[in-house]
Parts: C-alpha cells; structure tokens; sequence
C-alpha cells in the first residue's frame, strides 16, 4: 500500500479565511521536500505553503482564489520513501478523507455579539431587546451543510443565549464541528478584543455615527470603480480604529544633521560595494533605540484591561513601506544589537520583500515603534497615526537647508523635521517633547550614540 | 405588572397552547388559559391525532387478523361493536383531557372557558357561559389553531356529509363512503372505515395522493390501496352532491366522470387556520388574508408583546411543530432567549403501509441543485420485515454529496413514523452517513433498514448486492 498523506496550511499566524493566490503545482507532479505547492496572501504578507515530504501529488484540494485556515487540506501526496515527518504530517493516515468545506468569511456584521450583560425584564417594550430574528429557514436552505452551521441543536441554543452567530465560530471537533468549547472561547475571544464584533464600540465608547449618504457621482461627469486591495481595506481598519481610538498628539521638532549627512556620503560608496544603500533612515533607526532605552515609556503598550503598562525589554523599529499594493510596515528586530551596516542591509532586503509581497506573518509583527519617512518626497510636517499596540511614531519630512542662527551668525544648516504622534495615556507632553529633543541630538552628533 | 390581570394569556388549548401556557406557568408567570371548548387538548386530543390513533390501531389489528389466513391462522369475519369501539376511543380522550385539566390546576394555571377576542393591544374579551370576561395581561399568546376546509355549495346540513371530526365520531359505519381529498387525514379515515367494512371511493383534485410527498414513498400504499379499494380517481373533483333519502349522489368531473351514490362522504380537503375570528386587528395583530398569522423566530407577531404558535402560524399544520413554538413563546415571554431552531419537522402518514418523512424531500433536492447522494434499503431484504409478511416499504436516506451529511429521509412500511424519529436526531446532529451506518441497530428490526440505508450510501453493505459502478 503506498503511504499518502494530506498536506494541511500550517500555523499562519492569526489569521483565517485567507485567499489562495497562486497555485504551483498540478495533479500528477512530482515534487521534492519543501517545494513550494500553493502561495497564499495573508494580513499584508504571502506565503507559500511547502511540501512536508518529496512525492507526488496524487490530488489537489485548492483552487485559485479559494479561501484557507490554518489545518485545511492542500493536497494529497504519495509520498516516496517513507519519513518520520511524512508521518506527523497527517493526521488520520486515512487518504481520502475529505475536509469540510471551508466556512466563508463573515462578511456581515449584523448582529451585535455579546453585547447585553443580563437577560431583559419581561416588559412591552421588548422590541428593544435584540434585532428581529431572521426568518425561519424550511426545506434544502434549512439542512444544507453549505448553508447552516456544523452543531448540534444544543449546542445552537447555548449559542444564542449568549448572542453568538455560530456563522463566525471555527468548530474545533472532528471536520469542524463546533463543539461547545469553540462557542465559549469564542465569547472569551470576544470580550478580550481579539475578535472584531462588527460594532462601532472603542474602548467602551458607542459611538454612533451618522450614515454617509450615497452619492451618484456620476450625475457629475464620467466616473470609475476600482476595488481596494486586500492590504487597503485591511490598513484602513487598523487605521480608522487607531485614529478614533487613540488620543493622538503630534510634537514637532527639527534635528541639525549636516554632520550626519557628511559622516552618511563618505560611507555610502562602502554600502554600495556590499549591495545595499546607507540611508538616512538606518541612522533614526540607532537614534530612536537610543531613545527608547532612555525613555521606557516610549516602549511600551497599554494592557488590554487599562489597568498597567507593559513594558518591552527588546527593541524591535516598524519601517512603514508604500507598496503598489498599500502602505506595509515590516518589523526590524534587536536593533540595539546590529550596527549601521547591518541594519542597512536589512532595511534594504526586507523593503523589496515588502514591495515584492513576499513578506510573511512574522515580517509584521512584534514592532515597538514605527517610522514613517516621507522624506524623499517632500513636507515640512504631518501627523502620522499610531500603529496600535504601540504608543508612539516618528514621521520624517524632507529636510531642508537652512539659515540657523549659531548665536554669532546664520550658518547654513541641514535640518531633518520630526513629527512625532504619541498616545497621550501613556505618554505625557513634556515627556514627549524631552523625547524627540533626545532622538534629535543623537542625530546631531552621533558621536552621542555610544554613550 | 401587577396591573395586569395576568402575565401571560394564551388564546386556545391545543397541543401548542397547553403547552405554552404550561411552560410559562413553569418558569413562575401568572397563566390565563383561554378554551372555547369544555375539553382542553384541541382539535389533536379531542377530534384528531388522539382519536383517529386508537382507531387506527384497531383498523391494523382488524388487517393483520385478516392476512394470518394466507399463512393458517383464522379468526373468521370481526363482529364490530361500534357502540364500544366508540366507547373505548372516548375513553382514551377523556383520560388525556382529564389528565390536562388536572395538571393546569397543579401549575395554577386558570382556565377560562369561552371563545376569547382581542379587545386592545392589553385585553382579550372572552364570551363565558356567566357573560363577558375581560382579561389585561402584559403578554398573549395565540395558539387558535385550524378547522376543516369546507367545501361550498355541499349540503352541509346532511348529517351523512362530514368533516374529519364528524367522521370521528363513528356515528355509523356506512356501506358505501365517498372520502374527497387524498391526503393524509383523507387516507388515514378510509383506512378506518376500509378495515371496519366500509367500500371507499377515493378522490383527489391533483394526479398523485398526498401531494408535495415523493411519489416514490406513496406508490406501496397507493398499490395496496388500489386492490382494497372500490375506486380511486385521480385528477378528478366532486362538483356537485345531491340528497337523496337513501343516500347523497356525487358527481365528478375530470378524468373521471358521472354520478354515483354514497351512504356518507367525508370532506377532507385541508385546514384553514382561525387568525381571522378572533379581533386580531384590536390589538394590531397582522394577519394575512388565508388566516395566518406571521411571526419571527421567536414567534412574536408584528406587535411585539403578542405571539402566535401552531397551525396559526402556517404549515405544516402539525402538533409536534405547535408544541415546540409554544415552548418558545412561553420562554421568550420569561425573558429567555430561546427561538424556534429547529432544522427539520417529520410528517407522518398513519396509513396502511405508514408513510413518514424529515428534511429535505428528493423532490427538493433535485429541484434545489444540491449535489445530494441516497440510499435506499427495500423491506423486501429485511428478515423482520419478511416475517410480518409486509416487505412492499422501504427507508430512504438523502446525503449531501460533499459532506456525506444527511439532509433528509423518507421512510414507508410498518412503523416508519417512530422509525423516522432517529432520522430526525441524525439530521439535528448533523450526522454523516457513516455515523449511521456504524451505529448498531438490534436484529432483527426495522430501524435496522435506517442503518442499511446509510450503509447503501457507502457503498458498505452485505445484505444486499450492489454491482459497483465503476
């Protein structure tokens, strides 16, 4: 008998439902270990999915565009020669066993989850209860598996009584089915923040905006729809919450950096030699790490009950990159530990994985603070947002010579505008402002960068 | 709220409204249970489900005494009491209405008698033999149920033209009996009156009996039926009877035409549902032109404080369905969260085979699109089923063809409306065909045939031999 084995989408990190992009082999391929068999587009991020074990792939369980989680069967492999990791790979040794459909995403937010903490008093005035329940489903709509979820009828009614739409909830049973523990970590998911609830509620706040009208643009001259990109729609929630969220203030500085900007062209040929290009950039980078350690605060997140700080004893700086796809921030880690040269080499690397989209989960995630440089382009000043959890960001305008007044006589100058946004319930102003002077001076003269 | 002369009222005590009221009495509402009737228990305990069960129960034993002759055994021709038989079926009435009676004064239920209406959105008047009763309560439920369809320009003053109930009452068992509509109800008396002597002519508006069932679930009755029977006429109406003094001339038009004349028909051409007689329109209630009344999940109708259940509230018209929504009603109305979830409800034909099914018909599925699989398992490789000598059924199973999950079931021979049940269980549990099929049923039974079937689906079974497609 020959040993197949099913090749599921391993850990992704927390995401689900994500959408298949590119498909790299066919039925009938052979393949060697760890070849590439599908390319999946996370959160801001691609990867692809390898192959446990050379062989081959006697079926494929994915098309183009279908949707995956974490343990769904990609394909079915025969694999030649057996191996100990060919084995841990399936889990049921059962070849053709068939893996429920995926559940598509839940796209509506209708009903409010867990929102009421006690059951309503009997009153007249019950409407106000819940929304009306939809209509009662009959005949194939009633029993269809593509339709209704995976549980049993108990398990459906402790669903709603606590106000779970099990269309949201991953089963965890055998093919998926939920199983009374996957509703009660749902809830538990909920009421940590993890899961979304679809409501406009922050930190506590309703806030109950009035709907945009919709408007016929076209009544006005030609129009065009173009749909956002995955990676827009995605930043444009993270940023809208982080927006209406936070307490945003910006501290405006400027940082004399003719010195560095000297020290950066003398070394510049030596970084172009070893294949990358010393940036300004990789100099803020040292420069805020320095500050960071002097001003902890600064690194540090909110704990989800609002009650402590937590404080990050690593050091790891967020790059926003503008992709042709949307804005990404990739992560560079222990920046306390890698020199000048290092972390321009990698600044350089992870900035055309960013644009390739060849970043993974773990590219995006972990970063303490983030920079976001428009100093190519031009500005004197702006407001970036903070990229939640984190409490603070540094945005960069172009700098620009100017006449600086030295006590004796205006010198001309080159000075770097710093835009700094922090979270004002962590961070107070004074701090702040102590904080860019700080990233400033290490700017100034990097000689204050050993110190 | 205590302004109010109760928490909660329910208009109508049938299976859905007893129980209703019951529940809600349960979880420590004040109950006022509205009857026009003496009886509790509705149409299902007094004039239906009840009575119609204990008389076809004799019916069975009267047929199986029957066929013993093919194989030695005679008990020669029944001599049919009918005044006890009649006795016995009241008998089985009282005691389940009685039992009723006892337990709504258990729970302080109070039960007042009379036909009820709305007076307001807060008040219900109810006609008592002491005059009118005006009730407030903070909740309503109405569980008014459903009567006969009746037939226009009948001589329904003829007491030898009736509806199901008057065919309950088993006045007379007539020479001949004309049954006009061939569903369930229709089909289910013609086999009482068939088994106590009566000739029956059956006759259905539409090409197949029981309409909206799988033709092929209904062809073993309809072929035991057509040797037992005088006639059955399909695609035919009765247009006309009129009333002789030694008996009522029905004329049919269709496919089949002509005069004949019976000793008594029965009318058994559906239920109409009682929305519309009781006010509703005082308190705001909506209700559609055929009598139903709409209502949500959680059985609220478009007055939010006010509930419908039962046949009321649409099809199918079935106490098992009523008794359910009335648990809803009654628990929403204590601040509960509950709804009518419930994915499927079983029908059940009380014939001779009996006809049962759940979920999704074959007829659905095919017409829906859904890629769905069957397995069917004929009686006829049942040993249990051999030695009753009644191997004409079969059990039927639908499966989703992705999931192997099963979404409906369709079973006809004896007992298939208690085997229908784990049916029912499988499909709330999602279960797959393998769930089925490896789940052991005792030998030799019937619900053994539940088993085989899933086993037919996967292509696993040795009790009959499949030639493999491929």
């Amino acid at each position: 008998m020959s040993n197949t084995i099913e090749i599921k989408v391993p850990d992704i990190g927390d995401f689900s439902n994500i959408p298949v992009i590119e498909v790299l082999v066919s039925e009938g391929d052979k393949i060697d270990a760890e070849a590439g068999l599908v390319t999946l587009e996370s959160d801001k991020a691609t990867m692809e999915v390898p192959s446990p074990a050379a062989g081959v792939i006697r079926e494929l369980k994915l098309q183009l565009d279908d949707t995956v989680s974490e343990g769904d069967v990609v394909a079915i492999l025969e694999v030649s020669g057996e191996s100990d990791e060919a084995e841990e790979a399936s889990s049921s040794g059962d070849g053709d066993s068939v893996e429920a459909v995926p559940q598509s995403p839940p796209q509506k937010a209708a009903e409010p989850v867990a929102e009421e903490s006690e059951p309503p008093a009997p009153s007249a005035d019950i409407e106000q209860e819940s929304p009306p329940p939809a209509e009662r489903l009959s005949g194939t709509a009633a029993v269809d598996p593509a339709r209704v979820p995976y549980a049993s009828p108990a398990i459906r009614k402790f669903a709603r009584e606590l106000g779970v739409d099990l269309g949201r909830v991953k089963g965890s049973g055998n093919k998926g089915r939920i199983v009374r523990e996957d509703v009660s970590a749902f809830v538990k998911s909920v009421m940590s923040g993890a899961v979304e609830t679809g409501s406009s509620s922050i930190g506590g706040l309703r806030l109950n905006f009035p709907k945009l009208p919709d408007f016929d643009f076209s009544r006005y001259g030609g129009t065009e729809k173009q749909p956002l990109t995955k990676i827009q729609k995605i930043s444009a929630a993270h940023l809208h919450r982080n927006w209406i969220g936070i307490p945003h203030v910006t501290q405006n500085d400027e940082a004399d950096i003719t010195d560095m900007e000297a020290f950066r062209q003398a070394n510049a040929a030596e970084a172009v030699e070893q294949g990358f290009k010393l940036t300004p950039l990789v100099f803020l980078i040292k420069a805020l790490v320095a500050a960071l350690k002097k001003y902890p605060t600064f690194n540090s997140s909110l704990d989800s009950d609002g009650e402590s700080l937590i404080l990050k004893k690593y050091f790891n700086v967020g790059i926003a990159v503008d992709t042709p796809d949307g804005l990404v921030v990739p992560v560079l880690r222990e920046c306390e530990r890698k020199g000048i040269m290092e972390l321009a080499a990698e600044l350089g690397e992870i900035s055309a994985r960013a644009r390739d989209k060849k970043l993974t989960p773990q590219d995006i995630q972990g970063g303490c603070i983030s920079i976001s440089s428009l100093g190519g382009i031009g500005g004197t000043s702006f407001t970036p947002i903070i990229n939640a959890p984190e409490v603070a960001i540094l945005g960069v305008s172009r700098s620009k010579m100017s006449p600086v007044w030295d006590g004796n006589e205006f010198r001309p100058r080159l000075m770097l505008p710093l835009s700094l946004s922090y979270d004002h319930r962590v961070i107070d102003g004074a701090e702040a402002a102590r904080f860019c002077r700080y990233v400033a001076s290490r700017l100034e003269d990097l000689r204050r960068l050993t110190l | 709220m205590s302004d109010v002369d109760f928490d909660v009222v329910v208009l109508g005590a049938g299976p859905g409204g007893y129980t209703a009221a019951f529940r809600a009495a349960d979880l420590g509402l004040r109950v006022g249970l509205v009857e026009r009737y003496p009886a509790l228990g509705g149409v299902c305990l007094n004039v239906g489900c009840i009575p119609s069960k204990a008389l076809l129960h004799t019916a069975n034993i009267i047929e199986e005494a029957a066929a013993m002759e093919q194989h030695g055994v005679s008990f020669g021709q029944p001599a049919v009491d009918i005044d006890k038989l009649r006795g016995f079926k009241e008998s089985v009435v009282g005691k389940l209405t009685g039992g009723l009676a006892g337990m709504a004064k258990q729970r302080k239920v109070e039960v007042i008698q009379g036909s009820g209406s709305f007076a307001g959105p807060d008040e219900l008047v109810v006609k008592t033999e002491g005059g009118e009763r005006k009730l407030s309560f903070a909740h309503a439920i109405i569980a008014v149920g459903s009567e006969s369809l009746e037939l226009g320009r009948m001589p329904w003053g003829d007491p030898r033209l009736m509806d199901s109930t008057g065919a309950l009452e088993l006045e007379e068992i007539p020479q001949r009996l004309l049954v006009i509509g061939g569903g369930i109800i229709g089909l289910e008396m013609a086999c009482v009156y068939r088994a106590l002597g009566s000739d029956i002519t059956l006759c259905e508006l539409t090409p197949t009996l029981m309409p909206g069932t799988d033709p092929d679930l209904v062809k073993p009755l309809q072929r035991r039926i057509g040797k037992q029977y005088k006639n059955i006429h399909l695609e035919t109406a009765v247009v006309q009877i009129d009333v002789a003094d030694d008996a009522l001339v029905a004329h049919f038009e269709g496919k089949h035409n002509g005069k004949e004349k019976f000793d008594r028909v029965l009318v058994a051409v559906g239920r109409t549902p009682n929305g519309g007689k009781i006010n509703a329109a005082a308190a705001g209630v909506e209700v559609t032109a055929r009598g139903f009344i709409p209502t949500d999940k959680q059985m609220r109708t478009n007055v939010p404080h006010i509930f419908a259940i039962g046949d009321v509230v649409g099809q199918p018209m079935l106490a098992h369905k009523a008794t359910h929504e009335g648990k809803v009603a009654a628990e929403v109305c204590a601040g509960e969260k509950s709804a009518f979830e419930a994915r499927v409800i079983p029908s059940v034909a009380y014939t001779d085979p009996e006809i049962a099914w759940v979920g999704v018909t074959e007829s659905e599925a095919k017409e829906s699109g859904q890629e769905y699989g069957v397995g069917r398992f004929p009686l006829a490789a049942s040993g249990r089923a051999l030695g009753i000598d009644r191997t004409e059924g079969f059990t039927k199973l639908l499966f989703d063809q992705a999931t192997k999950r099963i979404i409906g079931a369709g079973i006809t021979g004896p007992n298939a409306g208690d085997l229908i049940a784990e049916c029912a269980l499988a499909i709330e549990m999602g279960a797959e065909a393998e769930d089925i099929g490896l789940t052991i049923h005792p030998h030799p039974t019937l619900s053994e045939s539940v088993a085989m079937a899933a086993e037919v689906f996967e292509g696993t079974v040795t009790d009959l031999y499949i030639p493999r497609k491929k």
